[in-house]
């Protein structure tokens, strides 16, 4: 060990200072993410979460598109005003599939991370059209073109294979397909599995009649049958108040 | 071998990391103040931004 | 050793400083037009006027980019390839590559706004630029790289000066951040639409890892390189203290990258995670006001100047609300002060007084100081300087007293019960509780707005008069050669 050391070479050494650098900015990120790839308790085992369905992923990209993380989080916090105001508080494990997460960052609007089932259908696609209509106050701006604008489906099997590229249980072959039925039951896997991908939005759109009108799909279906599916995957009555506590 | 297992428990990791970059920090501290004859030198060097003037824009006006 | 004389535009590379200091007036006004109109959406909600392109959510990208990425990292390019160039004396390595800095650049900012008003988005705050776009910003950010260290390693000064050494520290960390957290698959080659690499908690981490480092790097160790260099020519002294400059540099590079998850206080990532980040927040105010301190004390003995030069009042009063951002920062990042201010206007607040005060701040004092210098000439108008100084500040001032008492009055509004143990206010009572101040905040939107204004204006005169001089200059030249 040379004890002769003089902050001069680094002054003057622009190799040096990089390396040092580098160093120096690398060790916080490090640390505290890559753990989380690797300790067990950093998500939560709770039954029920599951991939969204093609319709619903489609919902979340438009949820995305607009912009509504920017207003609205997806993050329910354990203060006992949030419980009331919104439910139980959010697990890592329910956005496990959300590529990317929406948790958001501000309220200008309340929190969505359980808002589906609490409003019907038509106040949804009434409120996303005109707000102001529903809720005087209020100051989103109002979004008429969702209802007008048919659905995209053409790309809906890229989109879901990247979605399973990076790590979403969608089925492709026999095999991924036999798992989700073990896994999320047969209903929901043939949601999942990705030729089935066009049928499945049909059949679902059909079904839902999310926007009120069955003369074809448009993005307000996607949209409401997104907000819908909203925190309501995780049933809480099965599990005791504070079996959760200690994950957090 | 041994050292390495011994490093990889947190309870152990922690506190060497805390020591070895708080003592480059005070390394770094004494460094810079340590020395009056360092300090001086080092403090030159705050004249740099000044060895490159050109007599301004004043002597085009 | 006066190495430069008249000959400064050859022996430099000055060519490329003018372009990246006009277009980062250029984007100022653009983004801060449009960060009024959407402060104003949110008073106001019928100015979205039905329109997907610039609706609240799909405008605020642009908003963010222009001023962040369009204004700050033009400003940035410019007074980095000044400050390397003479701090080094020696000329940058490509002219070639320097071009292409900047037209990348201004192509990723164009391309994204673009994007954002057609709906192709992240949805990562201050990232959002899709795929392609992000893919274009690293070529454009490693040829950056490349010309900045290849510039210091041609250095006629044996010492890399401390400006040099932020700027370093922030392009590298901008790299690092930038290439981590846009890890995404894209659906296929021919579509701008992908899917992130990580989800959910991860998903989170890393964002906000870069989140918070896109403050401590680009918006704050870079324009502390920028005040390194600025503030002493400003003022015609040496720094306060070059040996502090050494250890708050380092401290600052070591702790910024621990202090992200302070912005996932209270949520699904595990609690150590956003302790830690916390701690390093408190440990963290002092190098940041180690920085502050060693720049304020470089006028002292000179304190008239205060009085006397509107250039050093940008400075110092950048500096002055660079020290109390990095206090009310680590104050909201405990865990107590956050469980009331997060999610609300507070940290819109928090931000814009350390966008507008600090880093607007400091870059309009910079561009004052040297965009006279690229053209050889003075300021058009000093007069119109005091003016934008004070807009500026009002404009500061009512914008973060108005997110204090909407964020405090919404926070507290949120978890009041009445005496029944119920909630007193439902959520849409909070928000027309918000009217009256966000009309305050856009008011005082306008008043920065304009002051910008009055700055494109006064340096607009002040590029045109210094052309005029150049041509009298060069038509006396060529009378005299002819007559010689």
């Amino acid at each position: 060990m040379n004890l002769n050391f003089k902050h001069e070479w680094v002054e003057t050494n622009i190799g040096l200072m990089v390396v040092l650098t580098m160093l120096a900015i690398s060790i916080g990120g490090l640390v505290e993410i890559a753990p989380l790839f690797f300790i067990d308790n950093t998500i939560e085992k709770v039954d029920g979460v599951r991939p969204y369905t093609p319709l619903e992923q489609r919902g979340r990209d438009i949820y995305q598109r607009e912009g509504c993380y920017l207003c609205h989080s997806q993050m329910i916090r354990p203060f006992r005003d949030e419980k009331l105001r919104y439910g139980h508080y959010s697990l890592a494990a329910e956005s496990q599939y959300d590529h990317p997460f929406q948790w958001g960052s501000k309220r200008t609007g309340p929190d969505l991370a359980r808002v589906g089932g609490k409003y019907s259908n038509e106040w949804h696609v009434q409120h996303l059209t005109a707000p102001r209509s529903m809720v005087p106050e209020s100051v989103m701006p109002n979004y008429p073109w969702l209802s007008k604008t048919p659905l995209d489906i053409s790309d809906i099997t890229d989109r879901m294979k990247a979605l399973r590229e990076v790590g979403v249980p969608y089925s492709l072959t026999d095999a991924e397909y036999k798992a989700n039925v073990a896994k999320f039951g047969e209903t929901v896997a043939k949601q999942l599995h990705i030729p089935n991908a066009q049928q499945s939005i049909v059949e679902q759109a059909n079904f839902g009649n999310y926007d009120g009108d069955r003369s074809g799909i448009s993005e307000m279906d996607a949209l409401v049958a997104y907000l819908q599916v909203l925190g309501t995957m995780v049933d809480f009555n099965k599990y005791k108040d504070d079996t959760f506590v200690n994950d957090r | 071998m041994e050292i390495l297992m011994w490093l990889s428990k947190p309870e152990n990791a922690k506190p060497l990391g805390l020591v070895i970059f708080f003592v480059t920090f005070i390394g770094i501290v004494i460094y810079a103040y340590g020395s009056k004859q360092r300090s001086e030198r080092l403090e030159s060097r705050g004249n740099i931004p000044f060895l490159d003037d050109e007599e301004d824009t004043k002597d085009k006006q | 050793m006066a190495v430069t004389t008249y000959s400064g535009a050859e022996q430099y590379n000055f060519e490329v400083v003018k372009k990246f200091a006009v277009m980062s007036l250029v984007w100022a006004v653009v983004g801060m037009f449009v960060g009024v109109y959407i402060a104003s959406e949110l008073a106001w909600p019928f100015l979205n006027f039905d329109s997907p392109y610039i609706s609240f959510g799909r405008f605020r990208p642009v908003h963010t980019t222009s001023v962040i990425f369009g204004f700050g990292g033009s400003a940035l390019f410019a007074t980095s390839y000044y400050v390397v160039q003479r701090t080094c004396q020696t000329r940058l390595i490509s002219d070639g590559m320097a071009s292409f800095t900047f037209w990348g650049w201004m192509a990723v900012i164009a391309l994204a706004d673009v994007s954002y008003m057609l709906g192709y988005t992240q949805s990562r705050e201050y990232a959002e630029m899709e795929w392609p776009i992000d893919i274009l910003i690293e070529v454009v950010w490693v040829t950056y790289l490349i010309l900045f260290v290849g510039t210091i390693m041609r250095r006629k000064q044996p010492h890399i000066y401390v400006a040099n050494w932020f700027y370093l520290a922030f392009i590298l960390a901008t790299a690092l951040l930038h290439t981590f957290n846009n890890l995404a698959v894209p659906i296929n080659l021919f579509s701008m639409k992908s899917y992130s690499l990580f989800s959910g908690v991860q998903d989170a981490m890393t964002q906000w890892w870069y989140g918070h480092n896109a403050v401590g790097f680009f918006l704050t160790a870079a324009f502390l390189g920028m005040m390194y260099y600025f503030v002493p020519k400003q003022a015609g002294r040496p720094i306060y203290s070059y040996r502090l400059s050494i250890v708050h540099f380092w401290a600052l590079a070591f702790m910024y990258m621990w202090v992200g998850a302070h912005h996932l206080h209270w949520t699904a990532l595990p609690d150590w995670t956003s302790s830690l980040a916390a701690a390093f927040s408190i440990l963290l105010l002092m190098p940041s006001w180690g920085g502050m301190i060693n720049g304020i004390m470089t006028l002292s003995g000179a304190w008239d100047k205060l009085r006397t030069d509107p250039i050093m009042r940008f400075m110092i009063v950048a500096l002055s609300f660079y020290g109390m951002s990095t206090f009310e920062g680590p104050m909201m990042s405990l865990k107590e002060v956050n469980a009331l201010s997060h999610y609300t206007d507070w940290t819109v607040g928090h931000v814009h007084s350390g966008a507008l005060g600090w880093v607007a701040m400091i870059t309009f004092g910079s561009l004052y100081h040297m965009i006279p210098k690229l053209w050889a000439t003075k300021m058009y108008s000093r007069k119109l300087i005091e003016w934008h100084f004070w807009l500026a500040t009002i404009g500061i001032v009512l914008y973060i007293v108005a997110m204090w008492i909407s964020g405090i009055t919404q926070g507290l509004m949120w978890r009041a019960f009445d005496e029944f143990g119920n909630l007193q206010y439902s959520f849409v009572e909070t928000v027309a509780a918000m009217h009256p101040f966000y009309a305050m905040r856009a008011i005082g939107g306008m008043f920065f707005l304009t002051g910008m204004l009055t700055m494109a204006f006064n340096i607009f005169m002040t590029i045109r008069q210094g052309k005029r001089e150049n041509a009298a200059l060069e038509g006396k030249l060529a009378s005299k050669l002819a007559h010689a």
